[in-house]
């Protein structure tokens, strides 16, 4: 408890005699963060635009007229059980007439002949959870007896996957860029800092302290700084995000994107936190160490 | 209590700072290391803690071969072994009570007991009243005597000291030497490097003389010179 306490007095001690290195140490690792930070809310939003996206794909199967209701009833439920299935809704004839109305208003009375005998054929309308469902999907509607034909934005639906594989591979390698710069940039910036208390290390050394004695203070500090570039970073991540959030949202109204509320901001201070912090313990030990061979 | 066996040390494979020393110190022993600079005294002194190992030949201290010693087991030898420098190695920016304290807080001992040995220490050296003040603010002798209070509070077995009064008048070198036989009255081995010629002459006690790194001389109740 006592060797706990001056561990932690030591610690704060010397980051208060070395306010300026710490303070500049804090703020490169914030910088550093920030860039996380901001790499991580872009991936955010292409995977938020690429979702929108995915969920606007909507097969269309088309039910034999002479299908009974039971049989519709039947494979409704057949087609809620296909896997990668997210949402099926079927749409009688009445219903396609009424959407067709719906689409041209101002040429109802058109329509209106169609009344005594509506050629629009029944539907199911399905949704996958992902883009990449559906050609299996479309695959096991064909196979239904009483479907009639499928329809569906192929060449769309292909591209989407793609995209979204390919959004995916740039936002990991983009926030694995910037984690690893980072954690350079970090690292040096604490090793700057302990060559400087290079003196201090060696009489520990001298007067028999373990390393672990002598590695401890400067573990919590790094801990601290780490921490603390964390709140740094994601503050100005977050701010400089809502304001471009809101101009865009001014300016391109229709453009889909993220809005960053207070969960998802806590989720990425999680990961920020949690990088400056693992950054901080290992910068710290790899500069000490080698002020340890006394 | 110190056994060096045939030692060696060579630096970057050519300078031959200790060739084929042999040195008994018992427990208890005052010895002076004498000779010029160059001589092999520094590196004598630093064998004896392992801030340096021998090229060749074996350094016993406290009952161990220090170069089958593990890293890990380095402190606690020099938790045994008190050690004062010419440059004192104060931290600055602690007082003269914390520096001395430092040495106890790296065993981890109980506030209340450190408290005791600290004001102990400080007193021995006579510094009881400038506990606060920071190295800054002491004079060379008092900075020493606060290294030497650092040394031996934690009771060591053996004190070694290299050059301890290299930066100081003649008069406060005598203090420093006279704390140092102190040291020894109470037990404790003491083992001096120096080049404090009336100190020694004084104090007569063994002295090892150091020539181009081997022992030219090594006698009782000796003189700096012969």
């Amino acid at each position: 408890m006592r060797l706990a306490a001056y561990m932690f007095s030591q610690a704060f001690r010397s980051l208060w005699r070395n306010k300026l290195s710490s303070f500049l140490s804090s703020v490169t690792t914030g910088f550093a963060l920030f860039l996380l930070g901001i790499s991580f809310l872009i991936s955010i939003n292409l995977g938020y635009m690429y979702r929108m996206a995915e969920t606007q794909m909507e097969i269309q199967a088309y039910i034999d007229k002479d299908a009974t209701y039971a049989q519709v009833a039947a494979v409704v439920s057949e087609i809620r059980e296909v896997a990668g299935v997210s949402e099926v809704r079927y749409v009688s004839k009445q219903d396609a007439l009424e959407e067709l109305k719906e689409m041209f208003q101002d040429k109802a009375s058109v329509l209106d002949s169609l009344e005594e005998e509506n050629p629009l054929p029944a539907s199911v309308r399905i949704k996958t959870t992902h883009a990449e469902d559906i050609p299996g999907v479309v695959e096991t509607l064909k196979n239904l007896a009483i479907v009639d034909d499928v329809i569906y934005q192929e060449e769309v639906s292909r591209r989407l996957v793609s995209i979204g594989r390919a959004v995916q591979y740039l936002s990991l390698g983009g926030m694995l860029v910037v984690g690893v710069v980072s954690v350079m940039v970090i690292a040096n910036s604490i090793r700057l800092a302990i060559d400087a208390r290079r003196q201090e290390i060696g009489i520990m050394k001298l007067v028999g302290a373990t390393d672990g004695f002598v590695l401890t203070p400067f573990l919590l500090e790094g801990i601290f700084l780490g921490f603390l570039g964390s709140v740094i970073g994601t503050g100005f991540a977050v701010g400089v995000y809502n304001w471009v959030f809101g101009k865009i949202a001014e300016f391109i109204p229709f453009m889909p994107i993220f809005d960053l509320d207070l969960t998802s901001a806590m989720d990425m201070f999680g990961i920020m936190a949690l990088t400056g912090i693992m950054v901080g313990i290992a910068g710290s030990a790899f500069s000490v160490r080698r002020h340890l061979k006394v | 209590m110190i056994n060096l066996r045939n030692v060696s040390k060579v630096f970057n494979s050519k300078v031959k700072a200790l060739d084929a020393v042999s040195l008994k110190i018992d427990k208890g022993d005052f010895v002076f290391i004498v000779g010029a600079s160059g001589a092999g005294k520094s590196t004598l002194i630093k064998l004896m803690y392992k801030d340096e190992t021998p090229s060749n030949g074996q350094v016993m201290v406290l009952g161990k071969d220090l170069s089958k010693l593990r890293r890990r087991e380095i402190p606690y030898l020099r938790r045994r072994i008190g050690v004062v420098f010419q440059d004192f190695k104060l931290l600055e920016d602690k007082n003269a009570w914390e520096n001395v304290s430092f040495a106890l807080e790296v065993t981890g001992t109980p506030r209340r007991e450190m408290q005791r040995r600290v004001n102990q220490g400080l007193a021995l050296v006579g510094l009881q009243d400038r506990k606060e003040a920071f190295p800054g603010e002491l004079s060379g002798g008092e900075q020493q005597r606060v290294a030497i209070a650092r040394a031996l509070v934690r009771n060591p077995d053996i004190l070694l000291a290299d050059e301890p009064s290299g930066n100081l008048d003649p008069k406060t070198s005598l203090e420093i030497f006279s704390l140092l036989e102190r040291a020894n009255m109470f037990g404790t081995t003491v083992v001096v490097a120096t080049h404090a010629q009336d100190a020694v002459n004084l104090l007569r006690k063994r002295v090892v003389e150091l020539k181009d790194g081997t022992i030219v001389r090594d006698e009782r109740r000796g003189a700096y010179n012969y």
